[in-house]
């Protein structure tokens, strides 16, 4: 019924994967206007994009990486995470272990990750996708994601001690 | 089996995987009209590709028709000196001129009609 372009089967799939998919672009810019947009654009793309869809691997991790393309195509990318990187950067004396208003732990753990890490630590911790599910998302192979996903622990890791280090 | 060892193996999770998923989580987005925004984008978007067709072609017929009856008023001239006096294409032609027009701008009628139904079955 999809396949035939019937709008209203879309509207379906649209209601059953619009939280995941909003929820991702909103971590990943961390602007949920912007975020909402793209998600509608990114629903648009994969209408258009259909037919290319085999049914090879799970539906969600195809739409995942539409929402992807279409947020790395997007000129509005939200520059907050650069923003935390700079307020964190800039305040060192007044940060405390305790959680702020604006910036939550959350926040501070992705500024520290490339694009491409913060997207996949987002598709596996807050999406719930298998590897695989990823690695279809973000055209990688599964092993890249593993490693991936482990160097972004690292950093977290490494970026919480240093943090304590650098500005306590 | 190697696949089933190796999904397990992805679902064995240990502290620091809990405690990045419990930090990760957020509250589903409830949709608050957002499916319904998008399908009318998309409904909209199909009309627009089914309506630019049929447009487009009354469009290129409105165009092109001054050209072709130019060019159908030239070709019988072209064609005279192979066929001689005893078949005059001009003569034949001049006569029929009008209908050719009638008839061009009937059979571009007829395409558009056709596609426009062609588009509302769909």
């Amino acid at each position: 019924m999809v396949a035939q372009q019937d709008a209203g089967a879309f509207g379906e799939l649209v209601r059953r994967h619009q939280s995941h998919v909003r929820n991702f672009l909103r971590k990943l810019t961390r602007d949920y206007a912007l975020a909402d947009d793209l998600a509608q654009d990114a629903f648009l793309h994969a209408w258009d994009k259909l037919h290319t869809f085999t049914g090879k691997g799970a539906f969600i991790g195809w739409l995942m990486s539409v929402a992807y393309t279409t947020f790395l195509q997007s000129k509005r990318r939200s520059n907050r995470y650069g923003e935390i990187l700079n307020e964190i950067g800039q305040e060192p004396v007044r940060q405390s272990m305790e959680q702020s208003d604006e910036i939550s732990d959350l926040d501070r753990f992705l500024a520290v990750l490339t694009e491409e890490e913060r997207a996949i630590m987002i598709l596996s911790y807050a999406c719930g996708l298998s590897h695989r599910e990823i690695g279809d998302a973000a055209g990688l192979p599964v092993g890249t994601v593993k490693s991936i996903i482990f160097r972004g622990k690292e950093k977290i890791r490494e970026s919480f001690d240093i943090e304590d280090h650098q500005y306590g | 089996m190697t696949s089933k060892i190796i999904n397990m193996a992805e679902r064995m999770k240990d502290k620091e995987d809990l405690r990045l998923e419990a930090m990760f989580r957020s509250a589903p987005v409830p949709d608050d009209g957002f499916t319904t925004r998008v399908v009318s984008r998309i409904r909209r978007r199909i009309w627009v590709r089914r309506l630019s067709l049929p447009i487009a072609v009354a469009v290129g017929a409105a165009i092109s028709a001054g050209p072709i009856l130019e060019v159908v008023k030239v070709v019988p001239a072209l064609i005279n000196p192979l066929f001689g006096s005893t078949f005059n294409i001009e003569r034949l032609v001049a006569a029929d001129l009008p209908q050719i027009s009638t008839f061009l701008f009937g059979a571009g009628l007829v395409a558009v009609i056709f596609l426009a139904s062609k588009a509302l079955e769909d």
